[in-house]
């Protein structure tokens, strides 16, 4: 079964309205909250119950993440979502809100009872014009209807929401360079502890969660946590959307229970390209270890099922490679973006993304030298796990993936000076 | 868990006490367990980006760093462990691969931070085989010099700005390897305490620019001293190299000045090698000046005293700067005495002596002015009188304190505060309405008319907990310092604050702990308000140093005799003096300063005085001797030192005034001029360090008023006018100002072009020139 | 006995044409001597004479003014004084060794970073006053010219061992 719980409405004519939304029997979930009065530690519950991971890459529980929170602390509390959506070869939290923004408000509006917040921001990719445009005329039709604003529907729980888009920084991804970018300052990561759930935004508790995340609530809560979790398999509950791209036949977004063999998704996207057999796999965006195709295809789409194989889900952007591909030029590429989106604050990163790329480049280009392998082993230890936030392993994984299914290749290329695979 | 609990930690096999909740590298650095750092700065929030000081920490998987970390019961920390080290190395190399490695030409070379660690922990050959960063040069400005290629990406010089100086005037641009450290838009550093960030830099991007490439740390001697401009009495470390003064350092003194000075302390003794300097006697016969020895020059000088003395003691007064030492001053008086005249003085800039005051404390100590709930500042521009004080104040209003200024032009701040700003007249019915709003009543008081604000002040001064009422330079030469003085004490009786005083310069308390301020002969208006035959100045240019310095002019011209000790010669001394002793500078002579605390420091000379020039207490020693004062016959500055404080029966203490009459005798109508002494114009020294003088903050004589008096006047900004004031007058620029208010005119003095005026406060009436 | 073989001994001139001998030996032998000053002994090139200031190939004097000779110097015979030159470059304003302190030790010529301060193959040289036994910076530099095509030689020549 696919397409169950954030692209359940694609098979009608203009999701995104809010007609189509209720006619579906959006925004009743919410309704039933407000008017019942449900006590929000049984929304956390159902949460908790639900199995959701973060769908923003670290996967952590969500139901844990929101009772973190201290409901009853005096002052201003917020629910932020993040739609910054810069992980090379992601593209499902574009789809959400373009087709489906209306659950996403849904969400957020029951997180913010949940944690006793009044207040939302949807922190959205600057490259992202189109949904955003459409996200903000959700947000009108629902103040519009009285979903937003003051005393919705009558309840007296009071929650706003607003947008804010970003200027194009792949940090600014990072929960806390997020918050940063809300205040109005340099997109740069917070050191932590403290937590955003006890120093978010403005100093304030702070709930971050993926758009995905914060799109699933409204459904969960309508077919039950149980009904979510057995979507999935044991410690990955529910289904997730994968981005799938690369060199296959029909690229796209796809919304399957997670624990889905890999094979099952590739003939969902139509299946290698005429005449080309798949070399290499990275599952979870530009980020996560690469992985062999052969190992791949015996491998299930879940969180456990990819960490055991050396790599993680992340978020679900999964990238195919044919064997024409250089993995060299692969990870040029890759550590070039490292190398541009670091944000400079800490030295590993700020340092060790450039050298990253410049080693590799290097390589590609011929000027290789023996021990520049070595030296690129050694980096990544120097840089992973040593940076305030994830991004210094974020570019330390992919390099270490790289030299651990095709050290050859690499070899080859400075050695010969040129590419094994003839590109 | 409260603050103080007390908890356990094991540092490399050592078991440490420490307060929970305290960073581990503050109990490791009490305990002198050396972590490598370089972001971390005690007086500067913790940004944990440099991650050198990362260890080990039990039971945490990965190495994390001790600046950012707090102490818990039973942590184990291990600093040296093949994780810390590998970690701490792992940083070292990142650091040094973008860093240009050109110590010989850095003048950080010698005392980098960034040097020392890459001993410990840095490689012999680099691995970084590619293109290194550079940045090209930025001006920021005279005193700074920058080198961004250097950088290492700390942000203390960032944060400094944003958390210290209170402007964010450096920032980090850019993403990744492509962020600098810069302006943003070129702009000169024009905070009154940007020096500092020399200081906090750990690498040799920023650094000294007036003695930028002329020593290297290895050749200097390092002496201590005290900073000769303001009442903080900032401790300094001076650096030498073959008997120059090479640069100024702060030396850390939690009670006083932490561990900043302001620009003015750590640049002003580039005026000890201005081209003015006098290093010979100098006497003058029929009006030309000649060069002699000292001997001619004393005898002279007795002579010419001997002389205009006659048989009546009270025919001659000095004048001494508030910058002298307590010996100079104390000898002075004890010479005058001899001489049988009472007429000392070092308060040149008061523009009031009605009534009485006590000996002008801060009234608390330093360090109590951070944990302020409550202030009201009377005429006082603080942050460009006595940067420190502001500091200290603006920590106080980060807190959450409330600051309420009373100001004849409205204050740059660097915090929020409330300013009451009105003409010199207004000033005092704004106290007037405060003390009436509070209850008081009395003459001055019961006219008042009280309005939302003065009630609001009234409130906020007695409601909150700890709090003061200040007077400052402006106040004191405010032609009505004395109805100033006595409403801030009734406000600060009825709301239970501290009266307290920002005394002007380094020994204004000192002055008057040794009855050089406030004896009982003539004070300083009156000394030249009628005239004597003979005049002492000490330290003293009379076309910059006086209240009203047309009135000074002419009355030393007038006089039969003027012996002047000053390290410059200037044009106006050159004028009114008879002969010009040399006598030794800032870092030349030991000597004594009574901060405002009331902290009696005492330091050595540094450096041999300059030619002939002799410490100014010597000079007057073989002066007593000459004219047959008794008990004369000192061999050391210590000596006069203990005399003078067993002389001195003051005590710290409560301040308190006594009003004299209660006329109010500022103009309520017309324009009054209120004359600020700027920042870098307070004393000789300082007017004459070069790169001061080309900071935005040395600014140069002109009017000030607002755009309604402009129009009035018919004149447009740029315009040339005649500013008249009594019988003197001088021309300048009209510089219109919207901080202004209605019926004052901002003309700041101590500048060359408003020597030609009258007193700092007055009536004055502006004409197309 | 002995009084006989001493006779003859004297007689026959016995020790001196040993002594005689020795010496005609030397006559025909190989010589060692050099006939200074028409003749010169062979110098290494880690000779250490006086010494010069270098510069680089486009005329721009080497010396940064990093003052390690003069830290590094045991005898304190360097004296070196330093400011921004109008460019803004580092330079020195006053470089002056005096040569009776000098013990020719070669520290300076090692702690130079950028191979400025070096000592040459010159050792004849006289005073006629004691003023000229400071060398100045002017002085240093016209050695330098004087001497670079033998001292790049004779750095490049000792390259490998430093």
């Amino acid at each position: 079964m696919a397409n169950e719980v954030c692209l359940r409405n694609l098979d009608q004519d203009r999701p995104w309205l809010l007609k189509r939304y209720q006619a579906a029997g959006g925004y009743e979930v919410l309704s039933r909250i407000l008017k019942e009065n449900t006590p929000p530690d049984e929304i956390i519950e159902e949460v908790k119950a639900s199995g959701l991971r973060g769908r923003g890459g670290a996967g952590f529980p969500t139901g844990l993440k929101w009772s973190f929170i201290a409901r009853n602390a005096p002052g201003q509390k917020y629910v932020v979502c993040n739609s910054d959506e810069g992980e090379p070869g992601t593209f499902k939290d574009r789809d959400i809100l373009r087709y489906n923004p209306h659950q996403l408000i849904e969400g957020m509006i029951i997180a913010g009872y949940a944690i006793g917040a009044t207040v939302g921001y949807n922190y959205i990719r600057g490259e992202f014009w189109e949904p955003y445009r459409r996200f903000e005329d959700a947000l009108e039709e629902a103040r519009a209807a009285g979903f937003l604003g003051k005393n919705l529907l009558g309840s007296g729980f009071d929650f706003q929401l607003h947008s804010h888009l970003g200027a194009g920084a792949y940090i600014c991804g990072e929960e806390t360079a997020l918050l940063e970018s809300i205040e109005g300052k340099k997109g740069q990561p917070r050191y932590k502890p403290p937590f955003p759930a006890h120093f978010g935004l403005y100093g304030r508790p702070t709930i971050i969660n993926n758009t995905e995340s914060l799109a699933s609530i409204p459904v969960i809560l309508e077919k039950g946590g149980s009904w979510f979790k057995k979507l999935g398999v044991e410690n990955s509950g529910g289904s997730k959307l994968f981005s799938i791209s690369g060199h296959i036949n029909n690229p796209g977004v796809f919304e399957i229970p997670l624990g889905t063999p890999f094979s099952e998704l590739l003939e969902m996207a139509g299946g290698m390209k005429e005449g080309s057999k798949m070399k290499a796999v990275i599952p979870g965006g530009s980020s996560a270890p690469v992985i062999p195709g052969d190992q791949m295809m015996d491998l299930t789409m879940d969180y456990d099922a990819i960490a055991k194989a050396g790599s993680m889900l992340g978020s679900g952007a999964v990238i195919v490679m044919d064997d024409s591909t250089c993995m060299v030029k692969v990870l040029e590429r890759m550590s070039y973006f490292y190398h541009e989106e670091s944000c400079g604050q800490c030295t590993p990163c700020r340092e060790g993304t450039g050298w990253l790329y410049r080693v590799v480049s290097r390589i590609e280009n011929g000027k290789g030298r023996p021990e520049d392998l070595a030296l690129l082993d050694d980096m990544t230890v120097k840089i992973a796990g040593r940076t305030i936030c994830a991004l210094g392993d974020a570019a330390a994984m992919p390099v270490q993936g790289m030299l651990k299914h095709y050290r050859d290749e690499f070899e080859y290329h400075i050695e010969h000076k040129r590419c094994m695979t003839g590109g | 868990m409260s603050d103080d609990q007390m908890v356990t930690i094991e540092v490399d096999g050592r078991k440490l006490e420490a307060k929970a909740g305290e960073l581990l590298i503050e109990v490791t650095d009490a305990a002198g367990i050396n972590i490598p750092r370089f972001c971390y700065h005690k007086k500067l929030s913790v940004s944990a980006n440099c991650r050198m000081c990362l260890v080990e920490v039990s039971k945490v998987p990965k190495p994390i760093p001790a600046c950012a970390t707090t102490v818990n019961n039973g942590m184990q920390v291990f600093t040296r462990s093949p994780l810390a080290l590998a970690a701490q190395k792992g940083t070292m190399e990142f650091l040094l691969i973008n860093h240009p490695l050109d110590c010989p030409i850095c003048d950080q070379g010698g005392e980098c931070e960034l040097q020392d660690v890459a001993v410990g922990y840095g490689s012999d050959v680099s691995r970084f085989v590619e293109g290194k960063r550079v940045i090209p040069e930025r001006n920021i400005g005279p005193l700074i010099a920058t080198d961004f290629t250097r950088c290492i990406h700390c942000t203390r010089c960032v944060r400094f700005g944003a958390e210290i100086a209170g402007i964010r005037e450096l920032g980090a641009t850019g993403r990744g390897e492509h962020m600098e450290i810069g302006t943003y838009v070129e702009k000169s550093i024009d905070s009154e305490l940007s020096g500092n960030i020399i200081d906090v830099c750990p690498v040799g991007s920023l650094t000294s620019k007036p003695a930028r490439y002329q020593a290297r740390a290895w050749e200097l001697v390092q002496r201590e001293a005290v900073a000769p401009h303001d009442s903080v009495g900032s401790n300094l470390h001076i650096h030498l190299r073959r008997n120059q003064v090479m640069r100024v350092h702060p030396k850390d003194n939690e009670s006083v000045n932490e561990c900043w000075i302001s620009d003015r302390d750590r640049f002003s003794y580039l005026g000890l090698y201005s081209e003015d300097r006098v290093t010979r006697p100098l006497i003058k016969t029929e009006g030309q000046w000649k060069e002699c020895d000292w001997q001619e020059a004393l005898d002279f000088a007795a002579q010419g005293m001997k002389k205009a003395r006659g048989g009546d003691g009270d025919q001659i007064g000095a004048l001494v700067s508030p910058t002298a030492t307590l010996e100079e001053m104390y000898l002075t008086r004890k010479l005058m005495g001899g001489l049988g005249s009472r007429n000392v003085d070092s308060r040149l800039r008061q523009g009031d002596f009605r009534g009485e005051e006590s000996a002008p404390w801060l009234g608390q100590s330093i360090a109590d002015l951070d944990n302020l709930n409550g202030v009201l500042l009377i005429g006082s521009n603080v942050r460009k009188e006595q940067p420190i004080f502001a500091h200290r104040l603006r920590k106080a209003a980060m807190e959450g304190a409330w600051v309420g200024f009373v100001t004849p032009f409205e204050l740059d701040m660097n915090y929020r505060a409330e300013q009451l700003v009105s003409s010199p007249a207004g000033m005092i019915s704004d106290l007037a309405a405060v003390a009436k709003a509070l209850g008081l009543s009395g003459s001055l008081v019961d006219d008042a008319e009280v309005s939302d604000v003065h009630q609001r002040v009234a409130e906020k001064l007695k409601t909150a907990e700890k709090t003061t009422v200040l007077l400052g330079n402006l106040a004191v030469a405010h032609m009505d310092y004395s109805l100033l003085r006595h409403l801030g004490a009734l406000i600060a009786d009825a709301t239970d604050s501290v009266l307290g005083f920002l005394p002007e310069a380094a020994n204004s308390v000192g002055a008057r702990l040794v009855g050089v301020a406030g004896g009982d002969g003539l004070d300083s208006l009156a000394m030249l308000n009628s005239p004597r035959k003979g005049y002492l100045l000490l330290g003293v240019e009379p076309d910059w140093d006086f209240w009203n310095p047309s009135l000074a002019r002419q009355s030393l011209s007038e006089a039969e005799f003027v012996v002047a000790l000053s390290a410059y010669r200037s044009a106006s001394l050159e004028e009114n003096a008879d002969v010009i002793l040399p006598v030794a500078g800032f870092t030349e002579s030991s000597g004594t300063y009574v901060n405002a605390e009331g902290i009696w420091q005492s330091f050595n000379g540094s450096v041999k005085p300059m030619g002939e020039a002799r410490p100014a207490w010597k000079v007057l020693r073989v002066l007593g001797n000459l004219l047959d004062v008794a008990d004369f016959e000192y061999n050391s500055s210590s000596q006069v030192l203990e005399e003078a404080r067993d002389s001195s029966t003051i005590q710290p203490g409560g301040n308190s005034s006594t009003p004299g009459e209660l006329n109010v005798r500022t103009p309520a109508a017309g324009l009054v001029r209120a004359g600020d002494v700027p920042l870098y114009a307070s004393d000789a020294l300082v007017r004459r360090s070069n790169p001061l003088q080309k900071t935005n903050d040395a600014i140069s004589a002109a009017v000030h008023v607002n755009p309604q008096v402009a129009k009035d006047g018919g004149f447009s900004a740029g315009d040339q006018v005649m500013v008249k004031q009594g019988n003197t007058g001088a021309t300048m620029a009209l510089v219109i100002d919207e901080a202004i208010p209605d019926g004052c005119a901002r003309i700041p003095a101590a500048l060359s072009g408003t020597g030609e005026l009258g007193g700092q406060f007055g009536e004055v009436t502006l004409e197309k020139a | 006995m002995k009084a006989l073989r001493d006779y003859v001994k004297s007689l026959f001139l016995l020790e001196l044409m040993k002594g005689l001998g020795l010496t005609g030996r030397y006559l025909f032998k190989k010589k060692f001597t050099v006939q200074y000053p028409e003749e010169k002994a062979p110098i290494s090139s880690r000779f250490r004479g006086v010494h010069a200031l270098r510069r680089y190939p486009n005329g721009e004097e080497r010396c940064i003014a990093c003052k390690l000779c003069e830290a590094t110097c045991p005898a304190l015979a360097i004296t070196i004084e330093a400011e921004p030159r109008d460019d803004g470059s580092r330079r020195t304003t006053r470089y002056d060794i005096d040569l009776f302190k000098c013990i020719f030790c070669g520290y300076c010529q090692e702690a130079c970073p950028v191979d400025a301060i070096v000592e040459t193959r010159i050792y004849e040289y006289s005073f006629e006053n004691r003023q000229e036994a400071v060398l100045t910076k002017e002085k240093l530099l016209a050695i330098g010219d004087k001497c670079e095509a033998q001292l790049a030689a004779d750095i490049s020549a000792q390259a490998d061992y430093r």
